[in-house]
């Protein structure tokens, strides 16, 4: 049975990560997403999981990291500036293909920026967090449910791709209190994703050696399987190589196991990564993500009341993203797209790539308030 | 229908929790309430503002629409002249008349009534931080928005025991003065 709480965003997303599976928290506590760090110290103890505040942000993803390369399901949650001091560890994950949940409740930047106010201007920063060649998978949290299915989401995706997920909430989200729907716990149990192992001899595990677009297979710790873990790259046992043939593979693979794969099957899993809303019969289409999205329900209701036919599109999975879906509504919407996010066009730039078309109305805002309705209704009148 | 009511005050005035209470209580009720709190980095004195939206079908914007407000009480002098033209014409504003000083243009606006709030909090209760108790008390008798019982149970669910009996003195004194306040 679906279940009715009261909570906020912050608090259901440690939530999730419980209920999917997670046993280790490491982090270091900062606004707007303590309250992730909060419930989890409540609760992986009470379930023999283990909560460690570390010294710093940097410690807090590398103990994460740690945790999770010996096959414990592990989280870390922090803002914009701890993902800055995290980069290199970040890199760590997807080089050596280690499973992390990474929540990232944003608010302005850049640097220490504006702590207690609400942004979105670090979905480029999840899309390329650090150095080097990857593709990163980013979700983002557009209601309070949202905050628990979709970290519940990171998990099985990191499971079953071997990576570190973005799971992206704002401070709006991250700290707005009320009522949720959440999913039966039973069933979100029956989704939960684990990742492979080698079930063979243990001097034929090669947990690298895996075909082209595939994810490395990499076994528990203290089950008598070895391998090496490297920032370097790698062969097949993990061990450090400069064999032109394997670095090339090494970085096709692993941008390919997430873009490829995601082009191919038309998204990651089976779950939705975008939400319409009244879409069908509009003539104007306003793309809005996160928190922004909440504003634009109320906008398309205030213009469908005043007879401007609006819908909107809301992408959940911002990396990769739904880009077949946002080149149909590019044909089909033409220049009567309204985008608006909160920061300077970060998103933007991903849509008019993909509809190869720069003639968008758009309105950004980067100074830590939130986009009300009727901000986006005069601009969509604009328009008409 | 939709109520939208706005506390003001600064940091550590336990605004955010009397939000919450409300918010709470109207889901019970088989609403939905939400509160979105927006507050400066400092810990202590920054203007803090409460948006509790309640409604009896679906609410995604969770902030108040500016100029859309039914109700705001403040207890601090910047929080409530940086706030305050999010409340409607006509609207009702509920001040502590030591901590916050309303212009003669404002008086015109709104309905002002000003209740010592903190000093009802402080002397006739005993505590000054049953302080968003008397305010939730103020806040509910002069709109009407939630059931009274619920609300009490709502509040002494989220507060620990031992200091049941202060806040349900503060949430009745609250009644009380809002009340003398709305027969001036």
């Amino acid at each position: 049975m679906a279940r009715e709480v009261i909570g906020n965003g912050n608090e259901l997303a440690a939530e999730a990560a419980i209920d999917a599976g997670a046993m280790f928290f490491s982090g270091y506590p900062i606004t707007p997403s303590s309250e992730v760090m909060h419930v989890a110290s409540d609760l992986l103890p009470e379930i023999g999981g283990k909560f460690i505040q570390m010294e710093d942000e940097i410690a807090g993803i590398a103990a994460a990291l740690g945790a999770s390369m010996t096959g414990v399901k592990s989280f870390t949650a922090t803002s914009g500036p701890g993902i800055s001091l995290k980069a290199e560890q970040i890199g760590l994950g997807f080089i050596a293909e280690v499973p992390l949940v990474i929540i990232n409740v944003m608010r302005g930047g850049p640097s220490t920026g504006l702590p207690t106010r609400v942004s979105q201007a670090d979905i480029g920063q999840a899309q390329y967090p650090t150095h080097g060649d990857y593709a990163s998978i980013t979700l983002c949290a557009g209601s309070l449910s949202e905050c628990y299915t979709e970290t519940v989401r990171g998990f099985n995706l990191a499971e079953k791709y071997m990576t570190p997920v973005f799971v992206l909430l704002d401070e709006t989200i991250g700290h707005m209190h009320g009522k949720a729907i959440l999913p039966d716990l039973e069933e979100v149990k029956a989704s939960i994703v684990n990742r492979a192992t080698f079930d063979g001899p243990i001097d034929e595990y090669k947990p690298y050696k895996v075909p082209m677009n595939k994810p490395a297979v990499i076994n528990k710790m203290f089950q008598g399987y070895r391998h090496h873990v490297t920032g370097l790259h790698h062969g097949d046992e993990g061990f450090p190589t400069e064999d032109a043939v394997q670095c090339e593979f090494n970085i096709e693979r692993l941008v390919g196991k997430i873009n490829t794969v995601a082009k191919e099957n038309d998204g990651l899993d089976d779950l939705p990564d975008y939400e319409e809303y009244m879409l069908e019969d509009a003539e104007v289409c306003i793309i809005a993500y996160g928190s922004i999205g909440l504003g634009a329900y109320e906008a398309v209701q205030k213009l469908r009341a005043e007879g401007i036919k609006a819908g909107m599109f809301r992408p959940i999975m911002l990396w990769p993203s739904p880009a077949k879906r946002i080149a149909e509504i590019g044909a089909k919407f033409k220049d009567k797209i309204f985008i608006t996010e909160l920061n300077m066009g970060q998103y933007t730039k991903e849509i008019e790539r993909i509809i190869k078309r720069d003639d968008f109305t758009t309105l950004f805002k980067a100074n830590g308030r939130p986009i009300a309705p009727a901000e986006m209704v005069a601009k969509v009148k604009e328009m008409m | 229908m939709r109520n939208t009511i706005r506390f003001t005050g600064v940091g550590g005035q336990g605004v955010l929790l009397a939000g919450e209470i409300m918010a709470a209580c109207k889901i019970k009720e088989g609403g939905e309430g939400l509160k979105t709190a927006t507050y400066t980095s400092q810990v202590r004195g920054g203007a803090t503002v409460v948006d509790i939206t309640l409604d009896d079908g679906t609410i995604r914007y969770p902030y108040a629409n500016e100029g859309e407000i039914d109700f705001m009480l403040s207890v601090a002098n910047v929080s409530f002249h940086q706030f305050k033209n999010g409340v409607k014409p006509g609207g009702t504003i509920v001040v502590d008349p030591n901590l916050v000083q309303p212009t003669d243009e404002d008086r015109k606006k709104w309905v002002i009534h000003e209740i010592p709030i903190i000093t009802i909090a402080k002397e006739e209760v005993g505590n000054v931080i049953t302080q968003s108790v008397v305010a939730l008390g103020i806040t509910n008798t002069m709109t009407g928005v939630l059931p009274r019982q619920s609300l009490i149970d709502t509040m002494l669910s989220k507060v620990p025991a031992k200091v049941h009996a202060a806040n349900i003195k503060a949430y009745d004194l609250g009644e009380k003065y809002a009340k003398e306040a709305m027969a001036k």
